[in-house]
């Protein structure tokens, strides 16, 4: 039988996969023997083991309404129905709303060396608000650009260096 | 006595300061002011404010963090009772009863049963604080990295199995933590660790990055994904403002009962103000006189009066092992931790001996701090109220332009800013998919600490792994421990409270 794959499993394929890679980066730590057997390498190997383990246990654990982490025989699984209840309950995803976030999160990444804190700053605030569906976008932008500059020059003042647009660093 | 003793003649002579009494003062405005925000913390608000901290002095800066944290627990109760969207999770409980009094016409005796047991109890728990640390403290002294080690694996297994609702996924996000503080420089060998080759990784990753990462940008991508269709409605404050007398004699009883809960469950590693703000709640509802009973669910002041008791409570007592041990046992109180890091003061055991100023006088500012915020709390209400009218958009907007600045602020690279955003959408996946914070905070403040005493106490007994077992405070430690592992009963009762709160 084929069962389709929940979001929660692909987060435990993540979580393995990130195990992965740490165990794939524990080779270029130099290994000392450190005090008592003990290197720079141990640590990391257990949380590593403790990863790749809970991450399994995450993929291979059926949910049921009646407690977390339940494992349960084949027939009883629940997961569909309660992954369908609980969407209900959280309703619908809205991506576009989520691209717009994180597209305006990392437009300010790139924009804050070239245009300066207080222009990245009205650009980030305004797509927040964007984001979070606001019905005054005019207001918003006014209000975001004043947000901004004033931070700006509030941190300047205490001492703070951020990029400024203009070399006499009025924006 | 002689803790009186230290209290009275260094911890107020440092807190009264006019300097200290500033600090203090605006660490409660600001604290009371983000806990009415809905959305934003105590976690971010400190992790906020430690890179503008830096330039203070310790003294000072510390005691204003303390304020940000109690305060933002007096505001929250405001967000919950008029607006039913708790600010953090302590308040979660205040909602249920508290806006359904609010929808009655009674919002100002819920907010006055509110900050009037919020100061009770946390001024009984600063008392209980101020004769118990220095006591904790001296037994603490003896504690080797042994049993420190053994004390931080009960840690770790408390918050991620007693939080949330499953087990396995609090020890996820507990190994995400510990693995988020292994990247950079190991300490004891000098070895860089899981840099990838990245420069800017070296120093590791900042807390202020990740707290903001899950609480500030996490939290606006789910709002903007998940709830933009949600309408909050202010309940508005009408009628009397104070507490009839039959209020009075329902919420005294809450009161203290709300604080004897709250603060030994503050004390114990189990994650904060959650689990004890539950069982006031349910512990009121069944002690209730018969007709109290009937009003439970439909705004009985019991359960206001208990559950916000408990979590001012909580909230003192996670400054015990803070103060005493050096252990987090919540989000807020494992970026506390760093702030001192950032000072090179170690909390723990030897504080009392070695920064005694800095720590009674932290200890006397929660005093002054309370009646400060007795006083914003109540008659100032209606002032905090007016926050609950910024709109939202503009609200996460200002948010995340601060949680951006403040990431950038920490090396002007917009590396970190690229962290904060992958740690934000790892926050978004964990909100998404129910896996408790506290744990990945935790883990990884508490993680390097951990692997220090740990490979510390293999080299006194050279590599032996059997001193864990045969230390005795070590010995049971650990049997506690496992116990946790082992006896998920704590699990089910509380899973049977959110059932029956419900």
């Amino acid at each position: 039988m084929i069962k389709r794959v929940t979001g929660e499993q692909l987060l435990a394929i993540g979580i393995i996969l990130i195990g992965l890679v740490m165990a794939w980066q524990i080779g270029d730590i130099p290994e000392e023997a450190g005090y008592a057997g003990i290197g720079p390498r141990f640590f990391p190997s257990l949380v590593v083991a403790g990863l790749i383990v809970a991450g399994g246990a995450l993929l291979m654990q059926r949910r049921h309404r009646n407690g977390p982490d339940t494992i349960l025989s084949d027939g009883e699984d629940d997961t569909e129905q309660l992954e369908a209840e609980e969407a209900a309950a959280r309703g619908e995803a809205n991506w576009h709303m989520f691209i717009i976030a994180s597209g305006s999160l990392i437009a300010h990444m790139a924009l804050i060396n070239l245009a300066g804190f207080t222009l990245a700053g009205t650009f980030l605030c305004f797509g927040i608000c964007r984001a979070l569906e606001t019905r005054r976008p005019a207001l918003d932008l006014l209000l975001s650009f004043l947000l901004a500059l004033g931070l700006f020059h509030l941190f300047k003042t205490l001492g703070l260096n951020l990029p400024a647009l203009l070399p006499g660093g009025v924006l | 006595m002689e803790s009186l003793n230290a209290l009275f003649s260094l911890g107020f002579a440092t807190a009264l300061t006019p300097a200290n009494l500033l600090w203090a003062l605006l660490g409660c405005t600001l604290g009371t002011a983000i806990g009415v925000l809905p959305g934003v913390g105590p976690a971010v608000t400190v992790a906020l404010l430690l890179p503008v901290t830096q330039s203070v002095d310790p003294t000072g800066a510390l005691i204003m963090l303390a304020g940000v944290y109690y305060g933002a627990m007096f505001g929250g109760s405001t967000t919950s009772i008029l607006l039913n969207t708790p600010g953090e999770a302590g308040s979660i409980v205040s909602a249920l009863e508290g806006n359904k009094m609010a929808k009655m016409g009674r919002a100002g005796p819920a907010l006055s049963t509110a900050a009037i047991g919020s100061f009770i109890a946390g001024s009984i728990a600063t008392v209980l604080l101020t004769l118990l640390a220095p006591v904790l403290a001296g037994f603490a002294l003896q504690l080797g990295p042994v049993e420190t080690f053994s004390l931080m694996m009960l840690t770790f297994a408390a918050v991620s199995m007693v939080l949330g609702n499953s087990p396995l996924k609090g020890s996820i996000a507990l190994l995400l933590g510990l693995g988020m503080g292994l990247i950079g420089i190991e300490g004891q060998s000098g070895q860089s660790r899981f840099t990838f080759g990245l420069l800017p990784l070296i120093d590791g990753i900042d807390i202020v990055v990740v707290a903001m990462g899950l609480f500030a940008v996490g939290e606006t991508l789910y709002t903007a994904t998940y709830e933009n269709n949600i309408v909050g409605r202010i309940e508005s404050l009408k009628g009397s403002f104070w507490m009839s007398k039959d209020d009075w004699k329902r919420s005294w009883k809450p009161w203290l009962r709300g604080t004897a809960i709250g603060f030994p469950f503050g004390t114990i590693p189990a994650g904060g103000t959650e689990l004890p703000t539950f069982l006031s709640y349910s512990m009121e509802k069944k002690l209730a006189s018969p007709s109290a009973q009937k009003e439970f669910g439909k705004g009985a002041i019991e359960g206001v009066a208990g559950p916000e008791a408990a979590n001012n409570a909580a909230v003192t007592g996670t400054l015990v092992p803070l103060l005493t041990l050096g252990i987090p046992t919540s989000a807020t109180a494992a970026i506390m931790l760093s702030a001192f890091q950032q000072y090179n003061i170690v909390p723990g055991p030897l504080l009392f001996d070695t920064n005694p100023e800095l720590v009674w006088g932290l200890i006397a500012s929660l005093y002054i701090g309370n009646v400060m915020l007795l006083v914003l709390n109540l008659p100032l209400v209606g002032l905090w109220v007016q926050f609950l009218k910024v709109p939202r958009p503009l609200l996460y907007g200002g948010i995340i332009v601060l949680a951006t600045m403040g990431a950038y602020a920490l090396r002007q690279s917009w590396f970190d800013l690229m962290l904060l955003y992958i740690i934000g959408v790892l926050g978004f996946l964990m909100r998404r998919f129910d896996f408790p914070v506290v744990p990945l905070v935790v883990g990884l403040i508490v993680g390097p600490m951990a692997e220090k005493h740990f490979r510390r106490a293999m080299s006194i007994n050279e590599g032996d792994l059997t001193v864990f077992l045969t230390h005795p405070i070590s010995l049971l430690i650990l049997l506690v421990t496992a116990a946790i592992l082992v006896v998920p009963p704590l699990m089910k009762r509380r899973q049977a409270l959110l059932d029956g709160a419900r």
